[in-house]
């Protein structure tokens, strides 16, 4: 007998290993710079880019734990920045802002270069 | 040691030590006791770019891209005051003959080229706009990675790939390919590359 019932298809995005490592967290979606201060513990921001005004910012944070930004790459200020602090980041994931969604749980493998829907 | 904690002199030193291709360049510590060379420098531009360091602090110094040659030596004189030493290039225009700028990462196998074709490199670094990826394998410049559209004719970044690839590893080095030819003006230590997967 086959489940009629239709799986839901699990989001999967490639993207550039700016920092390696694999963590598994909720999604916060952050636009403003401000939005970084409110993340919470075990939550992966995603993010168009990290410009210096984010940066700052995710210094005073360190309750991150992943990043994902839909620009940028390995050589980019914010790469540099996340590989210092130790947080996993994966740049250059087109279109992660829109189909992500908060609150997601997400699994960011930062050594194969994915982030997917768990 | 007279350039001693200037990160971005000495890093410009550096770069004529690995004999790359540079843009000209001179430093001015004090214009009144240099303004000769200085005016054998604006000789003949219209256009200079202005850069500053300071010992030990390399962030936030005066810093003017596009500077006309008839108002340097004001400028010049108004930075060396603020306590700041001038490096002055050669303009390269961001748009005009410029085929592509970026970066380049050595790692220890491979060679990994983020690029973007117009505008200045500070677009790639604080905005992340990246328009090309290439990674090349160090051993025999084969390119084993690419990502966006190609913004120069085939061979041109493994030419330039063959420039840098005895340089050290973990560095970051800032170019500009001109249709007159290719400039260094930037090499960094990036200890944190030596995480990347390589």
């Amino acid at each position: 007998m086959g489940n009629n019932k239709k799986e839901k298809q699990k989001i999967a995005l490639n993207g550039i290993v700016a920092s390696p490592g694999i963590v598994q967290g909720k999604v916060r979606i952050v636009k403003s710079p401000k939005d970084i201060l409110k993340a919470k513990r075990e939550e992966i921001i995603i993010t168009p880019f990290l410009d210096p005004d984010f940066i700052i910012l995710l210094k005073k944070n360190d309750q991150i734990k992943g990043i994902v930004t839909n620009e940028g790459g390995a050589t980019c200020h914010a790469a540099i920045l996340a590989r210092e602090f130790q947080i996993p980041y994966l740049a250059g994931v087109e279109k992660a802002t829109k189909v992500f969604k908060n609150n997601m749980r997400i699994t960011l493998d930062g050594e194969k270069g994915t982030v997917y829907e768990i | 040691m007279k350039y001693d904690k200037f990160s971005k002199i000495e890093s410009i030193k550096e770069i004529k030590r690995y004999s790359l291709p540079h843009p000209e360049t001179i430093f001015v510590f004090d214009l009144r006791k240099e303004e000769k060379k200085v005016d054998k420098f604006l000789k003949g531009k219209k256009i200079v770019s202005i850069r500053s360091d300071k010992r030990g602090q390399p962030q936030f110094c005066p810093n003017i891209p596009r500077c006309r040659s008839s108002k340097a030596k004001s400028l010049i004189r108004k930075i060396n005051k603020q306590g700041y030493a001038v490096i002055l290039h050669e303009y390269l225009h961001v748009k005009k003959g410029r085929i592509a700028a970026g970066h380049i990462l050595i790692l220890k196998n491979h060679i990994l080229m983020e690029l973007i074709s117009f505008g200045p490199v500070s677009r790639l670094d604080r905005q992340g706009v990246v328009e090309e990826i290439i990674k090349f394998r160090k051993d025999d410049l084969t390119e084993v990675e690419h990502f966006g559209r190609k913004l120069a004719e085939k061979g041109v970044f493994k030419k330039i790939a063959k420039l840098v690839k005895n340089i050290p590893c973990f560095k970051i080095l800032d170019f500009v390919l001109m249709e007159r030819g290719v400039y260094f003006y930037q090499i960094q230590n990036d200890k944190t590359s030596k995480k990347l997967r390589d």
